[in-house]
């Protein structure tokens, strides 16, 4: 080709040339615009019912021309990962690049085939739309560019985690998942849309993008970082929490949702432990306050708050009455889902930086809640639910009838359990599912065979336990029986022979209250040479004493706290499973909330006159 | 209705008058009422709660009875309730009567509470049973579906209090 000559200024004969448009015939275009192309890239839709306001939109647009929008009455519930926000465009901006199509984990944006808008100067903020699916003139037309299997960049497939398989892992109690390798970790976090659903879910807002995205580019120390900004508890919480991020993750609404947290067991265990001490050291306070705090019950709550106490200068004891620290995480949770050796690391973290523990000191017995008072500028309670309820059914005081806690303490504490070679549980939580998991592993090495039922009020669909768990159960070896009701443990010659049920006809009132209603008519038996309840917790509150107990106010069974866990005593604060009900990641929210109050009415104290 | 007192059983069998029986029903209710309200300072405080909300649970079938005995025209309204007859759930863990002992917990004082609603649902509808067709008949199945009622809102808390904290 030949190169243009830019000093080329044409020939003296050039205007001539336009003599020869006279004789053509005028041409008029019609006012209406052609017809786009099927993929035409033309103004956005919204469907407004699809749209999470999730803001991966905004996000992912180069050119700054969208804005996320709150509108009002539009529902609002980050724990299932809805936000009232709607994204609006800057037509002064966009570039119809439809980037925000193609990222969209909902699929809700579209761009239509309508390509024409003009207006006056002083319509000019016309160019600023709220789209909705009726398009940019409230006008019906077809949608051009639109989410399409070649064009997602959401990426929908989990990576699989590796597990151990039934007939293996029943033998023993060695953790069930193997954890991301640097690879799956890798396109895991490559997933994430970095909308931050995740983070609002969560009851102490952890920095999940933000992690997740440091993973995403191999720096495993900064996702470190990201996660101690707002949880001791990484390695624990890395393996049990009950994931309420993942419940609201935005690519969960067309695919399986980012695994974070897996993404933090992997970050957590990818970083050696010595430089996560380091790590979790940092932002210290460099002096010591002079105050001294004492916390009850050396669990999630009560250890996270000693950790963010200690952080800011302040002297903590933490008076545990067990022998080991973690609480119901330790005592409560099986290793084959909470390896004890985790645990322990966050434990030594926690420690590292001077949070004392003393342990096998039960509060109420060797000492008492006054001297506490007296010993201390502050206190905290963060007992956990130790105490097992009991069907109370005919029977349900024999020897051959545990509760399931009970038991689960004993097997964590290393305490000879009487195996049975069959059993029958009844409840349809987690801690029903951890118990039968345990004797059946046990029943295995023993008898070489798994014999347990487990008997629920609840049908199937109405489990509190995690679908995983009962999934996992079935795998190994566990029958389960929904919607049974206990009438009766069965006895013969004086020892524990079974549990008589009833059939659960339904479990919900007209209102939605659990009001189970039972058909006599269908009556099972189950054999069983050890019945095992696990229906419901409680906190054991005997430690406060008479007098304190007084003292308090309480709500329907329940200490009352207000919002930053402070009790209508000036010196008590109480947090965790016995003021919010079991959850590690609540626990932990807790500590911190009572920490943050602690320390402000500490810093009131030390400035005060 | 004083659980397992025949001797209730047959006071209010002896009565004939609708005035009558209402009166001894509104008793049943004072004295279940005056047996939470003096329970209520022996139970720890954490589960005061409950002693109380029962006691003023007593106290409002108390009123409605008291307002049945009061007017004339509770004939009638007892005829419209008992179209409607309440469901007995056969709710099993409450049909044992727990001994309260001096420090009973929660679940025993909820177990204790719908017994009593329990062999009192029963005692009236045994007496509905052995009654002629008529306005005291009536007036029993009408007692005995409200005692069912309560019954049945005591299940509920029942299940609320103690099937819970598990996970």
């Amino acid at each position: 080709m030949r190169d243009i000559d830019h000093q080329d200024r044409g020939g003296l004969l050039g205007p001539l040339k336009n003599l020869s448009f006279f004789a053509r015939q005028p041409i008029t275009e019609p006012l209406g615009p052609r017809p786009a192309s099927a993929n035409y890239r033309g103004f956005h839709l919204n469907d407004w019912d699809l749209c999470i306001g999730c803001s991966t939109c905004q996000k992912v647009c180069d050119n700054a021309a969208i804005t996320m929008v709150k509108v009002p009455g539009l529902a609002e519930d980050p724990a299932k990962g809805i936000r009232n926000l709607r994204p609006a465009i800057d037509y002064g901006r966009c570039c119809w690049c439809a980037l925000c199509v193609d990222l969209c984990p909902t699929g809700s944006i579209a761009l239509s085939r309508e390509y024409v808008h003009t207006c006056l100067d002083s319509e000019l903020d016309s160019y600023f739309i709220l789209p909705d699916a009726r398009g940019i003139h409230g006008t019906p037309y077809p949608k051009g560019w639109a989410k399409s299997t070649d064009a997602d960049l959401v990426a929908l497939e989990r990576q699989p985690m590796t597990e151990q398989a039934a007939a293996v892992r029943i033998e023993n109690f060695a953790e069930i998942v193997a954890g991301y390798d640097a690879n799956q970790a890798l396109i895991e976090a490559s997933r994430c849309v970095q909308c931050g659903m995740c983070h609002d879910a969560c009851p102490t807002h952890m920095h999940a993008p933000e992690y997740i995205r440091a993973i995403w580019k191999g720096d495993l120390e900064g996702a470190v970082r990201e996660i101690y900004r707002t949880n001791p508890f990484a390695h624990t919480c890395g393996r049990v929490c009950t994931h309420r991020c993942e419940t609201a993750c935005s690519v969960g609404h067309r695919g399986a949702p980012i695994a974070i947290r897996w993404l933090k067991r992997y970050a957590m265990d990818a970083v050696d432990h010595a430089r996560v001490k380091q790590i979790a050291a940092e932002g210290r306070a460099d002096f010591i306050s002079g105050k001294r705090v004492a916390i009850v019950g050396a669990g999630p709550a009560g250890l996270t708050a000693a950790f963010d106490l200690v952080r800011q200068g302040h002297d903590v004891t933490v008076l545990e009455a067990q022998a080991q620290g973690g609480g119901m995480v330790r005592y409560g949770i099986p290793d084959y889902r909470m390896p004890a050796d985790r645990l322990d690391r966050d434990l030594d973290i926690i420690t590292s930086l001077g949070v004392k523990i003393r342990y096998n000191t039960r509060v109420g017995v060797d000492l008492t809640m006054e001297r506490l008072q007296a010993e201390y500028d502050a206190v905290v309670l963060g007992v956990g639910l130790w105490m097992g309820r009991s069907t109370r059914v005919p029977g349900a005081d024999q020897a051959g009838v545990k509760r399931a806690v009970d038991l689960l303490r004993a097997v964590a504490a290393g305490e000879p359990i009487e195996v049975p070679q069959s059993a029958v549980i009844i409840g349809g939580g987690n801690v029903a599912m951890d118990i039968t998991r345990t004797l059946a592993r046990l029943q295995q090495q023993r008898y070489g065979e798994v014999r347990i039922t487990l008997t629920a009020l609840e049908d199937l669909d109405h489990f509190l336990a995690d679908a995983d768990e009962i999934r996992e159960a079935r795998e190994e070896g566990v029958q389960i029986l929904d919607a049974r009701g206990p009438q009766e443990i069965l006895m013969r010659e004086g020892q524990v022979a079974g549990l008589r049920t009833w059939g659960v006809r339904s479990i919900f009132d007209p209102a939605g209250r659990f009001a189970p209603s039972y058909d006599p008519a269908d009556e099972q038996i189950h054999p069983g040479d050890l019945v095992v309840e696990a229906i419901g917790q409680a906190a054991d509150v005997n430690l406060l004493g008479e007098a304190l107990t007084e003292a308090l106010q309480w709500h329907r069974g329940r200490l009352q706290v207000d919002s930053q866990g402070r009790t209508n005593l000036e010196w008590l604060w109480a947090a965790g499973d016995m003021v919010r009900g079991p959850d590690v990641v609540s626990a932990v929210a807790d500590g911190h909330r009572v920490a943050d109050s602690i320390h402000a009415y500490l810093s009131v104290q030390e400035h005060a006159p | 209705m004083i659980e397992g007192h025949q001797g209730s059983y047959d006071r209010i069998k002896s009565k004939t008058s609708l005035k009558e029986i209402l009166e001894v029903a509104c008793s049943f209710e004072s004295s279940a009422r005056d047996f939470y309200r003096d329970l209520a300072p022996k139970v720890s405080k954490n589960i005061r709660w409950l002693a109380e909300e029962l006691a003023a649970e007593e106290q409002c079938h108390y009123d409605l009875l008291r307002g049945l005995a009061d007017h004339p025209d509770s004939v009638e309204q007892v005829a419209v309730e008992v179209q409607t007859p309440a469901n007995n759930t056969r709710f099993s863990d409450a049909i044992h009567l727990p001994d309260l002992g001096p420090r009973p917990d929660d679940q025993a004082v909820l177990q204790y509470a719908m017994g009593r609603e329990h062999i009192a649902m029963e005692h009236y509808q045994s007496l509905a049973d052995g009654t002629a067709p008529g306005p005291i008949r009536d007036l029993f199945v009408y007692l005995a579906n409200e005692e069912t009622k309560h019954k049945a809102e005591l299940e509920k808390l029942y299940y609320e209090t103690v099937h819970s904290g598990g996970v």
